[in-house]
C-alpha cells in the first residue's frame, strides 16, 4: 500500500489534490482513500490530507502516520521533523522557487522534488494572487516525480471537470519539476513527543490567547483610518464639530469649549444663528434626524469655562478694519499667536453686523457682549467710532506690519417702486439698526417686506415687535428657495407673519387708506446660474394684485463697497493690490468672499490669520488637505437605533411676537442626564474612532487590545477575518491584503 | 452496477436520491432537511436531485425537518432525511413521534460528538441516545456497507410487518468525507429491489382520521406491545431482504452482526463502524501469529441481538467492547447492553474500553494494547478509558 500526506493551508486545493491522486490511480483501476483532516475551516488554516493506493480492498481508516511520500503545498509549514516518519525511499515534493539542493540540510540524504507551483498557478488565474489554487499544478507535478504518463494526471483532472489553465498548469508542472537525491544520511529523529498537555475544561489555566498562533493563516489584515466627519468638512468657520460633540457627549462643556476656541472665538454666537451646514451634512440625515449640533455649541459654550487670554508677546503690530465676525476672528487668531493687534471699527459700538443686523430676540447683546470683551482681553487695543477712508488705510500700512480688512457688506441693493412713496421705503439693514439703537414704533401699520434672506425674515419680526398690524414677506420664488434659516421662517409664520410666495413687487402707489403695492404673480421656470429655479411672470389673466400697505422694508441683499482700496484694486486670492506701498494689506469675511454667514466670516479670519504669520513668520499654520469625506456609504447605520432629537425650549409664538426677549433657550436642563448630553450621543462619529468597542467585542478571536486612544490588533493571532471591519458602524477599520 | 469513487456523504446522497426515485410509480418521495457540519454534503446533494415525484424541502431547523419527514411519511410517501450530533438533539421530540407514529422513515445519522465542548469529529453519542425512541439502528463500517444497508433500511422500515423508523449511520469525516471506490446502485436495480411504499395508517380524504390522539393506558400498552413484537419480528424480516438483496445486486451485505475468526476464539473484541475495519486487521495480523482471537462487529444496535451475539462470540472465555460512546454514571453503551447479554454467560471475562471519544484515532497499536491487557486480566473492572486516563 502507498500512503501519501499533503500538507497545505485552507484555501490551496490540498483535499482535492488528495482526490486527484486518488482519482488518477482509481482510473488505473487501483483501490483507494482520500481525505482529510477538518478542523478550522478558513482560508489559510493549517491542514492534512491523505491518499492510500493498494491493490486490494483498504480497510484501515487511520490517518496516515508513517507515508511513503509527503506533499508540501507552503514552505512556510515546513518544520523540524516533518518527514522523520517517512520512509527513506520515498519522494518530498515542495511547492517552492527553491531548487532541491536549498533543502540539503533539512532533508539530507532524501529524494526531494521542488515546483514553483504558485508562480504557474497565478500566471494561470488559478485562485487569487494571495489565495492561489495549486492543487492541479502540484498535480502535474505528482505524475512527473512518480513516473506516470502526464496523460494519467489529464484524465483525473478531465473526471473532475478542471479544463483549461487546469491542464495547463499541470503540463508545465510535469515540465519543469525538479528533482534531486540530495546527499549525506537520512537524520534520525526521536518519534515526535506525544507530550502536549490536554487541559480540563476547568482549569484554572484555561483562557488567554490559544497555543495555535493563526496569524499565519492571514490573507488580509485590519487597518484604522482618519476621515473627515462630513459636519466638519461643513463647516464654513472649520470648527472641529464631532469633536466638541463629542465633549458634550462626555458631559465636558469645558473640552467643548476648548476644541471650539481652537477656530472660532464666537461659539456663543454661531450656536445661536449659525444656519448649520452641518447639521445639513449630518449622515444623520439618512438615518433619521440631524444631530442637532447648533443647540450643542450653544449649550457648550453657555456651559464651558474659557482659559486664561494669552496677551502678546511677539512685539509685531498688526491692524484688523471692521469689527464684524471676520475682523474678531482675525483679531483672536492673530492675538493668540502673540501679535499685538489694534481693531479700528466705524461704529461705536463692536460686532458690526452682529450688532447692526441681527435682532436681540435671536442674539441677546449680553452673549454678544462677552464673546466679544474675552477676544479683546488678548491685549487688542480698539478705535471704534471713526470711519477709515483710502487714505486712512493707506497710513495704517505705514504703521502696522500688516493691516487686514473686514468692513463686510456696506451698500444695500435696491430696488425702483416709483416715487409714490419714496419716504416710506426703506432698507432692512437700516430698519434693524434703528429698531436695535432706538424706540422705533410702527403701531397699528401695515408692513411689506421684500426679500428672501435672513435680513428679510429678522426685520418682518422686528416690525412685528415694534407694534406692527400686520406683516407680509413678499418673495419672489418659493419658500423652499428662500435663503433665510429654515427655522427662522417657521417661526415668523408660528408668529403671524404672512409669507407671500411667487410675488414679485412692480409699483407702489398711494390710495385712500395708504399705499397700493402692485405685485405680479410668478411661476417657477428651469433653474438659473444660482441653481434655483427661475421666477417668470405668471402671464395669465389677473396675475396682477394689489397689496395695500404703509410701509415698505427692502432686504434684497448687500454688496460691498470697496472705496476704502486704492483705486483700480481688484481682491484675489493671493493676489497683491494695488498702489500700496507699506505693508501688505489682507481681505476677508464679507467684504471679500460674499458668503453671508458668521461662520464663514470666522473661517475666513482664520485663514487670514494663518496668512498674515506665513508672510511675516515663515512658519505654516494652514492644515494638510483633508481626509476622505465619511460619506453615508462608510456609516452602518443599522447598528444604531432610531432615536428622535432632544427637545429645546423655546418661547410661544404669543408671548414673543411683541418681545425681544431671546426666542430660543436651547436644551431643558432639569434632568439628571442632561438633553444636551443625550443629544450629543446621537452623534454617529463618521470616520472616527469613539472607541466605543464594537471591533473589541465583535473579534471572534479576542485579540484587539485597547491602546491609549483606540486600539492594538495583535498581528500573531489575527486571521484577517474582517468581522472588525464589518463591525465598526463608523468606516474607521478596513481591511487590506497582505 | 458501476464503480464510483465518492465520500461517504455522497455515496448515502446518491443511494437516497435512488430509493425515492423509486416509489414514483406509487406516491413519491420527500425530505425535510436541514444542514449540519459533517452531514451537510448530503443536503446539499438531495437539493439538487430532481425527482420525478417528490421533493426536498428546505426547512428551518432539525426538529421542523421531521415534523415535514413525518407530515410526508404519514401522506404515503417514501421518506428520508439525515442530520449529526446537536442537529438530532434538537430533533429528539419528533424523533419520538416519529417512532411512535410507526413511520417508515429512514435517516442516516453521520455521527458526530455532541458538544460542548465544540467538537465537529466522530463519536456516537448522538444517535445511541435515540436508544429507547422506537427506531432500529444500523452502523456501517465503509461506503458500501452504507449504500447497501440504506437500501435494506426502507425494505425493512416499510415493511408491513415492522413499519418503524430506521436510522442507519456513519462515523463522521472518517466515512462521511472520505473518498473511496463504492458500487452504486443503478436505478434499475433499485426499482427492481424496492417495492411500492406503503403506509397502511396514511391519512387520506377517503377515510378520514386523527391518528395519535389520546388514549387510555391500556391502549398505550399495547401500542408499545405492538412495537416491541415488531422490533423482534426484524431478524427475520432482514434475512429475506438480504437474500433478495444478493439477488439483485449480487453481493451480500451484513445484516445483523459480523463475526470474524471467533469458531474457536479465546478472546473476542467487539467494535463497530470503521473502528471494527480497523479491528479486523489486528485480528487478522495476530490470528496469522498464532493467537486464538476473533472479533465481531456489532451493526444492529435496535433491535439489539442477543441471540445473534451470543452465538457469535462462542466459546470465547474473554470478551472486549470498544466504546466509541459513553453514557456518563455508566459506561461504554454497547456494552451496557453485551453485559445484560452475557448474563448468561458468567464464565466470560467481559471488559469495556472508552476509546476515540471526540474523534480520536484509534490505531492498530492501541487495538494492540487493548487486547494486550484483556488477555492479562483475573478479573473485568468499571469500564477502562484508554485515552484520558493514560
Amino acid at each position: 500500500m502507498m500512503e501519501i500526506t499533503i500538507c497545505g493551508r485552507g484555501g490551496q486545493g490540498g483535499v482535492t489534490l488528495a482526490k486527484l491522486i486518488a482519482t488518477t490511480y482509481f482510473l488505473k483501476g487501483k483501490y483507494v482513500q482520500a481525505f482529510g483532516v477538518y478542523a478550522a475551516e478558513r482560508s489559510g488554516a493549517p491542514l492534512q490530507a491523505f491518499v492510500r493506493i493498494d491493490e486490494k480492498e483498504i480497510t484501515n481508516h487511520n490517518q496516515v502516520y508513517a507515508p511513503n511520500h509527503i506533499i508540501i503545498l507552503d514552505r512556510t509549514l515546513i518544520v523540524p521533523g516533518i518527514a522523520s516518519t517517512m520512509n527513506p525511499d520515498g519522494w518530498i515534493i515542495i511547492n517552492t522557487p527553491d531548487t532541491p539542493d536549498s533543502f540539503g540540510e533539512l532533508f539530507a540524504g532524501r529524494r526531494v522534488a521542488t515546483l514553483d507551483a504558485t508562480s504557474i498557478a497565478v500566471d494561470n488565474g488559478l485562485g487569487t494572487r494571495t489565495v492561489p489554487i495549486v492543487n492541479t499544478t502540484i498535480a502535474g507535478a505528482i505524475a512527473k516525480v512518480f513516473d506516470l504518463p502526464c496523460d494519467e494526471v489529464l484524465a483525473a483532472l478531465e473526471h473532475f471537470n478542471f479544463g483549461g489553465s487546469n491542464v495547463k498548469s499541470a503540463e508545465q508542472a510535469y515540465a519543469h519539476v525538479q528533482v534531486a537525491t540530495l546527499p549525506g544520511q537520512i537524520e534520525k529523529l526521536a518519534d515526535s513527543a506525544n507530550g502536549t498537555p490536554v487541559t480540563s475544561l476547568l482549569d484554572k489555566t484555561v483562557g488567554g490567547m490559544p497555543r495555535i498562533k493563526t496569524g499565519s493563516w492571514a490573507t488580509r489584515k485590519p487597518e484604522r483610518q482618519h476621515l473627515t466627519p462630513p459636519c466638519n468638512q461643513g463647516c464654513p468657520a472649520g470648527n472641529d464639530v464631532r469633536g466638541f460633540v463629542e465633549a458634550v457627549g462626555k458631559d465636558d462643556c469645558d473640552l467643548a469649549m476648548s476644541i471650539l476656541l481652537e477656530s472660532s472665538p464666537l461659539p456663543g454666537i454661531c450656536g445661536r444663528v449659525c444656519p448649520g451646514p452641518c447639521m445639513d451634512s449630518c449622515n444623520r440625515n439618512e438615518f433619521d434626524e440631524s444631530v442637532n449640533i447648533r443647540d450643542i455649541e450653544r449649550h457648550a459654550a453657555d456651559h464651558g469655562a474659557k482659559p486664561a487670554p494669552t496677551k502678546p508677546w511677539r512685539g509685531i503690530h498688526i491692524g484688523v478694519v471692521g469689527s464684524g465676525p471676520a475682523g474678531l476672528s482675525t483679531v483672536y487668531h492673530l492675538a493668540r499667536l502673540g501679535y499685538a493687534v489694534t481693531l479700528f471699527e466705524g461704529d461705536q459700538e463692536l460686532g458690526g453686523v452682529m450688532r447692526t443686523g441681527i435682532p436681540a430676540y435671536r442674539l441677546p447683546r449680553e452673549v454678544l457682549d462677552g464673546e466679544i470683551k474675552y477676544i479683546l482681553e488678548h491685549g487688542v487695543q480698539v478705535h471704534a467710532g471713526q470711519f477709515l477712508s483710502r487714505d486712512d488705510l493707506l497710513r495704517l500700512t505705514h504703521e502696522f506690519a500688516a493691516v487686514f480688512v473686514a468692513t463686510g457688506l456696506q451698500d444695500a441693493r435696491t430696488l425702483d417702486l416709483g416715487n409714490a412713496g419714496a419716504d416710506h421705503i426703506e432698507q432692512g439693514i437700516a430698519f434693524l439698526d434703528r429698531v436695535r439703537a432706538s424706540d422705533v414704533r410702527l403701531d397699528g401699520q401695515r408692513v411689506v417686506v421684500i426679500g428672501g434672506g435672513n435680513t428679510a425674515v429678522d426685520a418682518a419680526r422686528s416690525a412685528l415687535r415694534v407694534g406692527a398690524k400686520t406683516v407680509h414677506i413678499v418673495y419672489r420664488r418659493t419658500r423652499n428657495e428662500m435663503p433665510a434659516i429654515t427655522e427662522e421662517i417657521e417661526e415668523s409664520i408660528e408668529e403671524g407673519i404672512i409669507l407671500d410666495e411667487l410675488v414679485m413687487p412692480l409699483r407702489l402707489a398711494k390710495n385712500s387708506t395708504g399705499f397700493a403695492l402692485t405685485c405680479q404673480r410668478m411661476i417657477l421656470g428651469k433653474p438659473d446660474d444660482s441653481g434655483r429655479p427661475r421666477p417668470e411672470p405668471d402671464v395669465r389673466e389677473g396675475s396682477q394684485f394689489d397689496l395695500s400697505c404703509d410701509r415698505i422694508i427692502l432686504a434684497l441683499g448687500q454688496s460691498m463697497d470697496t472705496s476704502i482700496l486704492p483705486e483700480g484694486s481688484a481682491i484675489h486670492e493671493e493676489g497683491q493690490l494695488l498702489g500700496l506701498t507699506g505693508a501688505p494689506l489682507f481681505a476677508g469675511g464679507d467684504f471679500a468672499t460674499n458668503e453671508g454667514t458668521v461662520s464663514a466670516a470666522i473661517g475666513s479670519g482664520r485663514r487670514a490669520a494663518w496668512h498674515i504669520h506665513r508672510t511675516l513668520s515663515g512658519e505654516d499654520l494652514f492644515p494638510p488637505p483633508a481626509e476622505p469625506t465619511a460619506s453615508p456609504d462608510y456609516i452602518t447605520t443599522h447598528v444604531f437605533a432610531h432615536d428622535p432629537r432632544q427637545k429645546t425650549i423655546m418661547l410661544e409664538p404669543q408671548t414673543r411676537r411683541r418681545s425681544f426677549a431671546e426666542v430660543r433657550h436651547g436644551f431643558a436642563e432639569e434632568r439628571e442626564i442632561q438633553p444636551a448630553v443625550q443629544e450629543a450621543n446621537r452623534c454617529f462619529s463618521c470616520g472616527v474612532c469613539n472607541t466605543c468597542d464594537r471591533c473589541l467585542e465583535y473579534c471572534p478571536e479576542g485579540i484587539l487590545l485597547r491602546d491609549g486612544d483606540g486600539y492594538r490588533f495583535d498581528a500573531s493571532y489575527c486571521k484577517g477575518c474582517g468581522v472588525c471591519a464589518t463591525a465598526c458602524p463608523r468606516g474607521v477599520i478596513y481591511m487590506t491584503e497582505l | 452496477m458501476s464503480k464510483s469513487l465518492v465520500t461517504g456523504n455522497l455515496a448515502a446522497a446518491r443511494t437516497l436520491a435512488a430509493a425515492g426515485e423509486a416509489n414514483r410509480a406509487a406516491l413519491g418521495c420527500c425530505a425535510g432537511a436541514y444542514p449540519i457540519t459533517p452531514q451537510t454534503e448530503i443536503i446539499e446533494h438531495l437539493r439538487g436531485c430532481e425527482f420525478s415525484k417528490g421533493r426536498v424541502v428546505a426547512v428551518e431547523s432539525e426538529h421542523s425537518a421531521m415534523a415535514v419527514c413525518m407530515g410526508a411519511s404519514l401522506a404515503g410517501a417514501r421518506t428520508f432525511t439525515a442530520s449529526s450530533s446537536n442537529g438530532l438533539a434538537y430533533m429528539v421530540e419528533n424523533i419520538f413521534a416519529a417512532g411512535y407514529y410507526r413511520l417508515p422513515i429512514v435517516m442516516i445519522a453521520v455521527n458526530r460528538t455532541l458538544g460542548p465542548p465544540w467538537n465537529i469529529w466522530v463519536d456516537q453519542g448522538d444517535s445511541l441516545m435515540f436508544r429507547d425512541a422506537a427506531w432500529l439502528q444500523f452502523y456501517c463500517d465503509s461506503h458500501q456497507d452504507l449504500a447497501d444497508t440504506i437500501l435494506l433500511a426502507f425494505r425493512v422500515a416499510e415493511d408491513e410487518q415492522i413499519l418503524l423508523p430506521v436510522i442507519v449511520a456513519m462515523d463522521g469525516f472518517v466515512t462521511s468525507h472520505t473518498t473511496m471506490v463504492v458500487d452504486l446502485p443503478d436505478q434499475a436495480k433499485v426499482d427492481a429491489y424496492l417495492p411500492k411504499c406503503n403506509v397502511p395508517h396514511r391519512l387520506s380524504h377517503a377515510h378520514p382520521s386523527t391518528i395519535g390522539g389520546l388514549t387510555w393506558p391500556r391502549e398505550t400498552e399495547l401500542h408499545r406491545h405492538e412495537i416491541q413484537q415488531s422490533m423482534e419480528r426484524v431478524p427475520a424480516v432482514l434475512a429475506t431482504a438480504i437474500d433478495e438483496f444478493e439477488l439483485v445486486f449480487e453481493r451480500r451485505p451484513a445484516g445483523i452482526l459480523e463475526a470474524k475468526c471467533t469458531e474457536d476464539a479465546e478472546t473476542v473484541v467487539i467494535a463497530c463502524n470503521t473502528m471494527a475495519r480497523t479491528l479486523g486487521d489486528v485480528v487478522k495480523a495476530r490470528r496469522e501469529g498464532g493467537e486464538k482471537i476473533g472479533m465481531v462487529r456489532t451493526k444492529m444496535f435496535r433491535p439489539f441481538p442477543r441471540e445473534e451475539l451470543i452465538a457469535a462470540i462462542g466459546s470465547a472465555k474473554r470478551v472486549a467492547v470498544l466504546d466509541r460512546n459513553h453514557s456518563p454514571g455508566s459506561g461504554g453503551i454497547f456494552w451496557q447492553e453485551i453485559a445484560a447479554t452475557l448474563r448468561e454467560r458468567p464464565d466470560v471475562l467481559l471488559q469495556d474500553y472508552v476509546v476515540g471519544l471526540g474523534g480520536g484515532d484509534v490505531t492498530p497499536a492501541m487495538i494492540g494494547e487493548i487486547i494486550d491487557d484483556l488477555n492479562q486480566r483475573s478479573q473485568s473492572t468499571a469500564p477502562i478509558w484508554k485515552e484520558a486516563a493514560a
